[in-house]
């Protein structure tokens, strides 16, 4: 007998996540060979192999990253552009997933920015750091909001596989913090969408300026100083 | 007195009052940006921005702003033209340009010519302030013919080096002021209160 009820989509979430950890290893691994094998030293033919092998990871790492930016578009109506959401957190369905959303497209652009693409980023911690918010943390000023997702995304680890190389491009080496700062400042800006990139940009610069202070408030777990932070900038981006 | 160079048509648009939108990094970078093309190409000079320090500048100079704000509406004209300097005072602090070529079209006793980094900022400020002044209160502001002294500006570099602060009395001067020299970059109604209460 036919069941009544179409299955429901299975969540995709995880499966992105699966598949960017995949292409997040598989580029990881090009790098390091990449840094451990002398390419321009190898007499050839070693060095034409092991070129086209390097090359190989490439196209294998870029394929992935089709294909889970495939299923962001298909099951999920899934965008890899922010649209600047505004920080309204409602009690209303699927809000976790259109902020994890949102969180992953612009923490990939941030980290661009930072020249540190390759850090792994997790939709779906993102969206556990969503959803383990506490009733109180969804109310108040923006500024309060902001803070208590930063603490949490950071809790979740929203970002992995930072190397030193990539930390070293932020004051006090905390690109996590430094990166998160500068998304959640940028959700709170008042911006034009065809200003959205102009404003993450802005957003980036300042929380370099300010990351050893965004670093100390998020070591020390400080929610009051984050939001004070957030208070003092997000009308400057 | 003399009007300023006309370079003010190189800020970039925005629908925001000026006095809001210099304050936001995206326009502020965006002016320092176009302003510093459109002065390189009159004095015949290509400069380099360094965009870190250019955010690092931005932040202390909002941040001192807010500091001496005044609580008094009637202090705003006056503040207005204090927070030019203010800006100069970072950007001489930290310079964020640096002139790659000597400029081709400035004669050599020119304020461009000697110190071309300086020049750019200084013209920069200056534009912003004018702009914002006519939009808040109709008044254009004249310069002073100490900008067209070279002495001046052989101090105002001499003395910016060793401190800062400096810059704030410069760009007074400039607007036909006569600062305060001890304190340049305290705001001169706060400092006059404080005499006044000693």
């Amino acid at each position: 007998m036919k069941n009544p009820l179409p299955n429901p989509l299975p969540d995709a979430m995880p499966l992105r996540d699966a598949l960017r950890g995949l292409r997040h290893a598989v580029r990881r691994g090009g790098e390091t060979l990449l840094d451990v094998m002398p390419l321009d030293q190898l007499p050839p033919p070693a060095s034409q192999l092991a070129g086209a092998m390097i090359r190989e990871m490439g196209e294998l790492a870029k394929g992935m990253g089709e294909v889970a930016s495939g299923f962001a578009r298909l099951a999920l109506g899934g965008n890899d552009t922010p649209h600047g959401a505004p920080l309204q957190l409602t009690a209303r369905i699927g809000a976790e997933d259109t902020f994890a959303q949102g969180i992953y497209a612009a923490l990939r652009l941030v980290l661009q920015r930072l020249d540190a693409p390759s850090v792994y980023v997790s939709e779906t911690a993102a969206r556990m750091a969503f959803v383990s918010l506490l009733p109180d943390q969804r109310q108040g000023q923006n500024a309060d909001i902001a803070a208590a997702l930063s603490l949490s995304l950071a809790e979740v680890k929203v970002m992995r596989g930072t190397s030193a190389q990539d930390a070293a491009h932020v004051p006090g080496r905390a690109i996590e913090h430094a990166a998160i700062f500068a998304v959640m400042l940028w959700l709170q800006s008042n911006r034009s969408e065809a200003e959205d990139e102009a404003a993450l940009a802005s957003a980036t610069d300042l929380a370099l300026v300010v990351a050893t202070e965004a670093d100390a408030a998020f070591s020390a777990r400080d929610s009051a100083k984050l939001a004070a932070l957030y208070a003092e900038f997000a009308a400057h981006v | 007195m003399s009007d300023l160079p006309p370079l003010s048509g190189s800020l970039p648009p925005t629908n925001e009052p000026l006095r809001i939108a210099v304050r936001r990094m995206r326009w502020f970078r965006a002016a320092f940006d176009a302003y510093v093309t459109a002065i390189g190409d009159k004095i015949g000079c290509t400069y380099k921005i360094d965009d870190a320090k250019l955010a690092g500048i931005f932040v202390r100079w909002l941040r001192a702003v807010e500091r001496q704000k005044p609580a008094n509406r009637q202090d705003r004209h006056d503040y207005f033209e204090f927070a030019a300097g203010l800006m100069l005072r970072e950007l001489t602090a930290d310079m964020p340009l640096s002139a790659l070529m000597p400029p081709a079209k400035s004669g050599a006793e020119s304020a461009a010519a000697f110190w071309p980094e300086g020049y750019a900022c200084t013209m920069f400020c200056l534009t912003v302030h004018s702009a914002a002044m006519q939009q808040e209160f109709k008044d254009k502001p004249q310069v002073s013919v100490a900008i067209d002294d070279l002495r001046h500006w052989w101090s105002f570099k001499e003395n910016a080096q060793m401190d800062a602060s400096f810059s704030v009395g410069f760009l007074l001067t400039v607007l036909g002021h006569q600062p305060n020299w001890m304190m340049p970059d305290v705001f001169r109604v706060r400092l006059s209160n404080e005499l006044q209460q000693s």
